[in-house]
């Protein structure tokens, strides 16, 4: 449960995979392989970015082809997909299922079959990676957008994922609240994915793929992307 | 996300979650095993007073059963059009002792605490093949975990509704509320799936 356990080479391989629902295509197929540390998703609204997002840790099937993770196919090895690749979505209050964190956090936990002394060691652990430990007996709803954050992120990356996908993270925080993800973010060992519209928050990362229509347009380095991204959008 | 649990450290919240949950279960019971109007009415006051001792506001509490008051009413001017009225009151007594004991049970048990102990409870009937423990204690959670944001929900479709000028009816509110909660409800399934916290 700790980052003891996570494979420092992270592989994760498109062949040929797309979604489409009946008629419309959510993602054309596509073949790629990520393996940096930090990727960004860029595009405009509906553009498949999500799906590509939830493909890799199995919650967004392919209708064609198949999506790797470490060798282990998203369809047939699902759970342990879903063991590498921790998920935080764009409402971190719609994955965060128990009123105090400490509980949540723990919660991931219990079906693995830890005893509560193992549980309150990782929830220790996880708070206090990120200097929060007062953040546990807090309940919440009475966080801020930025503390919500983190503490979705405590409650995933207990669990010891090798990649994390973050899907807006910094959506509608103020400043202050950006400015803390965006450090936490900073801050990860685990490889990342960042899905977003904060070009700001992404501008230094090496990766970063620019979806158009179901499709990708533009697969460069943080600056080169951006300027295609701008180009679309205009 | 707000919850039905109220902090505090009266003897309803030290008792055992076990014990609350299968007292409940007893109470609910004895309540059908009996139409004495006086028995139920007696019922009534005592669930009010131990009700009121968890740390609400008689408003407060009040406030959050106003929706299950309204059900109960209902319920009972349905009872009067095919029965006597003291079998509507006999009715409204027994739900209203009920629904007393059962808030105060949800207002003094953690949501973990809930979870924890109705999958316990539901081990014996894993065991027998007929579904997994784990599952119906998160379903429980989960309602318990939900209840206050639908109504925050439905608050905010009420407040959408006048700043058009418009007046908030069943009839207009009802699917809005459906289709958020549903979408929500994906939103939480998914993230249940992406945190491995079904794992079987």
């Amino acid at each position: 449960m700790n980052a003891d356990h996570r494979v420092p080479d992270l592989n994760i391989r498109f062949e040929n995979a797309g979604v489409s629902y009946g008629a419309r295509v959510a993602l054309h197929p596509l073949s790629l392989t990520l393996g940096e540390r930090r990727v960004a998703v860029i595009g405009l609204n509906g553009s498949g970015k999500t799906t590509f997002a939830r493909m890799i840790n199995g919650l967004a099937q392919p209708t064609t082809g198949r999506v790797l993770v470490d060798g282990l196919d998203t369809a047939a090895d699902a759970k342990a997909v879903l063991g590498r690749v921790g998920f935080i979505f764009q409402s971190p209050q719609n994955q965060i299922i128990l009123p105090v964190v400490r509980d949540d956090i723990g919660f991931g936990l219990k079906s693995r079959g830890l005893n509560k002394a193992a549980i309150e060691a990782a929830v220790d652990g996880v708070l206090d990676r990120f200097g929060v430990r007062d953040l546990g007996s807090r309940r919440a709803h009475e966080l801020s957008g930025g503390e919500l954050q983190i503490a979705a992120l405590c409650s995933v990356l207990v669990t010891g994922p090798n990649v994390l996908i973050l899907d807006e993270p910094t959506n509608q925080l103020d400043l202050r609240n950006r400015a803390l993800v965006e450090r936490t973010i900073a801050g990860l060992s685990e490889s990342v994915i960042v899905i977003s519209h904060d070009l700001e928050l992404i501008s230094d990362f090496e990766r970063v793929l620019v979806f158009d229509r179901g499709r990708i347009v533009a697969d460069a380095p943080a600056a080169e992307a951006i300027a295609r991204y701008r180009e679309i959008a205009a | 996300m707000r919850t039905l649990h109220v902090e505090g450290n009266t003897w309803a919240h030290r008792l055992p979650a076990r014990g609350k949950l299968l007292g409940l279960a007893a109470f609910s019971v004895a309540l059908f095993l009996t139409h004495d109007i006086l028995l139920l009415g007696l019922a009534v006051a005592v669930a009010g007073a131990v009700h009121l001792g968890v740390g609400l506001s008689p408003a407060e509490a009040f406030r959050r059963l106003r929706p299950v008051f309204v059900t109960i009413v209902m319920v009972a001017l349905f009872s009067l059009l095919f029965n006597p009225l003291r079998e509507a009151a006999v009715t409204v007594l027994r739900l209203t002792a009920l629904v007393l004991f059962a808030a105060t049970v949800t207002a003094t048990t953690a949501v973990a605490a809930f979870i924890d102990e109705t999958t316990a409870l539901a081990r014996p009937f894993e065991r027998l093949g007929l579904f997994q423990a784990a599952d119906v204690g998160l379903a429980i959670g989960l309602v318990i975990r939900f209840v206050p944001e639908i109504l925050d929900r439905h608050r905010a479709i009420q407040e959408a509704h006048a700043a058009r000028g418009l007046k908030a009816r069943w009839t207009t509110t009802l699917v809005p509320l459906i289709i958020l909660t549903l979408r929500d409800a994906d939103t939480v399934a998914a993230a249940i799936d992406a945190r491995g916290i079904r794992r079987h």
